[in-house]
C-alpha cells in the first residue's frame, strides 16, 4: 500500500521523473482553468451574469468576504494567492472520490510545497506592507532576544500547516483504501462522503490560516501610515 | 512518508502558474465584471437619487404654485366676475339702446303712418264733405256748390272793391285757382260779379291739384278764398280728439 503518489511515477522527461502528485496537479490546474476560461470567456459588462458565472461570482466573492474578515488589509493580490490556495486545495480533496485519482494533496511534497508558498508569502507580503526595515523589525519584537524565537515561530507555521494538510488528506484516503479491503461495500463510500467534507474544511482551514499569517506579517493601515510619516 | 524535493519545486512552480492563471481567467474577469456592475449600479442610484431629487423639487415647485394659486383664487374669482358683470351690463345697455331705438323708430313710423292716414283723411273728407255738400245743394236748392262758393267769394268782395281798384290800376291781374275746372256757369257768375266792381277786369282761371276744394281769387294784395281746409281742420280736430279718447287704429307688428 502506497502512502503517496509521488512513488507512482507517470512518466519521464529529460531524464526527470514526473510523478502521479504532478500529473494530478496539472489535472487539476486544467480543470480550474478550463472551468474558469469556459465562463469568462464571453464576459461582458452589459451582458446579466448567468448561473455559472453568478456561481463564480458566489465564490469569489465567499473568498473575499472571508479574507476582508481577517485581514487588516485585504488586497487583490491576497485575493489571489489564498484563493487560489482554496480552490487549488478544495479541488484537489474533492476529487478524492473519483476513483483511480489521487489527490496531490495526499502527497506530503505538494502539502509542503503549498506551506512552502505561504512561507514565502508572509514576508513578502510584510515587506510589501510595512517595507523591508519594517517587516525585519518584528522579529525582534518585543526585544532582540525574541529574534530565534520569532524565526522557529515563522517556520513551525509553514510545517504545522502542511503537516496538518497532509496527514489529514492522506489519512483519508488511507482509512478509505483500508475500509476498502475489509468491508468493500458500504463504509468506504461513507468514508469518501466523510473525506469530502473533511477535505474542503481542510482547505477552508488551509486557507484561512494562510490568511491569518499573511495579515499578522502586515501591517494594519493606521499603523502603517504612522510609519510613512516617521519615516 | 518522504519528501521528493523535485516534486516540491515542480508543486511550487505548478502553483504559482496555478495563481498567474486563475488570476488571469478566474479573478480579474470575475471581479471586473462586479466592479463594472457596481459602478453601473452606483451610476444607476445616484441618477435615481437626482432624478428624486428633480422630482422633490418639482414637488415643491408645483406645491408652491398651487399654494400660490389658492391664495389668489379669491381675487382671480372677483376679478373674473366683476369682468362678467361689467361686459353683461355693456350688453344690456346696447341691448337697451337698440331696444330704445328700435322703440324710436318704430314710433316716427308710427308717427309717419298716423299723419300718412290723417292726410288720407283729411283728403277723402275733404272729398266727401265737398261731394256731401254740393249734392246737398243740388237736392235742396238746385244750386251747384261751386256756384254758391262763387256767390260767397262774390260777397267777401264787394267790401274790398277799393283795393281791387288798386290792383288793377296797377296792371295786376285776377287769377283765380281752383283744385277741379270750374264749371262755365260759375265762371260766367264770377266774371259777371267781377265787371261789376271793375268793369272790363278779366279772369284767369287756372287749376291747382294741391289745392283744397275750393275757390281762391288772388289779386295783387287782394286774396279772397273759401276752401273746404276751415271745415277739415275742425274735422282733424274732432277725430284727433277721439282717437285719443279712443284709439280705435290697430297698429299690427310692422307699424302699419
Amino acid at each position: 500500500m502506497e502512502l503517496t503518489p509521488d512513488s507512482t511515477i507517470v512518466f519521464e522527461a529529460w531524464g526527470i521523473p514526473v510523478n502521479a502528485t504532478i500529473v494530478n496537479t496539472w489535472i487539476i490546474m486544467a480543470v480550474l482553468t478550463g472551468i474558469s476560461m469556459l465562463i469568462t470567456r464571453k464576459l461582458r459588462p452589459d451582458v446579466p451574469p448567468n448561473r455559472w458565472r453568478t456561481m463564480l461570482e458566489v465564490i469569489v466573492q465567499g473568498i473575499q468576504s472571508q479574507i476582508e474578515e481577517i485581514s487588516r488589509r485585504p488586497s487583490r493580490n491576497l485575493l489571489y494567492f489564498v484563493g487560489t490556495l482554496f480552490l487549488f486545495i478544495a479541488t484537489s480533496n474533492l476529487m478524492l472520490v473519483m476513483p483511480g485519482f489521487d489527490p496531490p494533496t495526499a502527497s506530503l511534497s505538494t502539502t509542503a510545497a503549498l506551506a512552502f508558498s505561504v512561507l514565502i508569502a508572509v514576508p513578502l507580503f510584510g515587506m510589501t506592507s510595512r517595507g523591508v526595515g519594517g517587516y525585519l523589525k518584528t522579529y525582534m519584537q518585543p526585544s532582540v532576544i525574541m529574534l530565534p524565537f520569532n524565526i522557529i515561530s515563522e517556520f513551525s507555521r509553514g510545517i504545522s500547516l502542511a503537516i496538518r494538510l497532509y496527514g489529514n488528506i492522506m489519512s483519508g484516503a488511507v482509512i478509505a483504501a483500508i475500509l476498502l479491503s475489509v468491508a468493500p461495500f458500504f463504509f468506504p463510500v461513507v468514508m469518501d462522503v466523510l473525506g469530502l467534507l473533511t477535505g474542503l474544511i481542510q482547505a477552508y482551514i488551509f486557507a484561512i490560516l494562510a490568511t491569518v499569517y499573511i495579515s499578522s506579517a502586515t501591517a494594519d493601515p493606521s499603523t502603517s501610515k504612522t510609519e510613512k510619516k516617521t519615516q | 512518508m518522504s519528501i521528493d524535493w523535485i516534486t516540491i519545486a515542480a508543486q511550487l512552480i505548478n502553483f504559482l502558474v496555478l495563481v498567474w492563471l486563475l488570476k488571469r481567467f478566474l479573478y480579474r474577469p470575475i471581479l471586473s465584471g462586479i466592479d463594472a456592475r457596481e459602478t453601473e449600479i452606483a451610476e444607476r442610484m445616484l441618477e435615481a437619487s437626482r432624478a428624486r431629487e428633480k422630482a422633490e423639487a418639482a414637488e415643491t415647485r408645483y406645491n408652491d404654485l398651487a399654494a400660490t394659486f389658492r391664495t389668489n383664487e379669491a381675487t382671480l374669482i372677483d376679478n373674473q366676475r366683476q369682468k362678467a358683470e361689467a361686459e353683461r351690463d355693456t350688453l344690456i345697455a346696447e341691448a337697451r339702446a337698440r331696444l330704445e331705438q328700435e322703440r324710436k323708430d318704430w314710433e316716427a313710423h308710427l308717427a309717419q303712418e298716423k299723419s300718412k292716414y290723417i292726410a288720407h283723411l283729411h283728403r277723402s273728407g275733404a272729398a266727401l264733405l265737398v261731394s256731401l255738400t254740393g249734392k246737398a245743394l243740388h237736392d235742396l236748392a238746385d244750386e251747384t256748390l261751386e256756384e254758391r262758393v262763387v256767390t260767397h267769394v262774390a260777397r267777401q268782395l264787394k267790401p274790398m272793391a277799393a283795393d281791387l281798384r288798386k290792383a288793377a290800376n296797377a296792371g295786376t291781374p285776377a287769377v283765380v285757382t281752383t283744385r277741379y275746372v270750374l264749371p262755365d256757369a260759375a265762371r260766367v257768375k264770377l266774371v259777371a260779379n267781377m265787371k261789376g266792381l271793375i268793369p272790363g277786369q278779366k279772369l284767369q282761371f287756372e287749376t291747382d291739384p294741391a289745392q283744397s276744394a275750393g275757390l281762391v281769387l288772388r289779386m295783387g294784395a287782394v286774396h279772397v278764398a273759401w276752401t273746404v281746409d276751415s271745415y277739415i281742420e275742425e274735422l282733424d280736430t274732432m277725430l284727433e280728439e277721439r282717437l285719443v279718447q279712443d284709439p280705435i287704429v290697430k297698429v299690427d307688428s310692422d307699424g302699419h
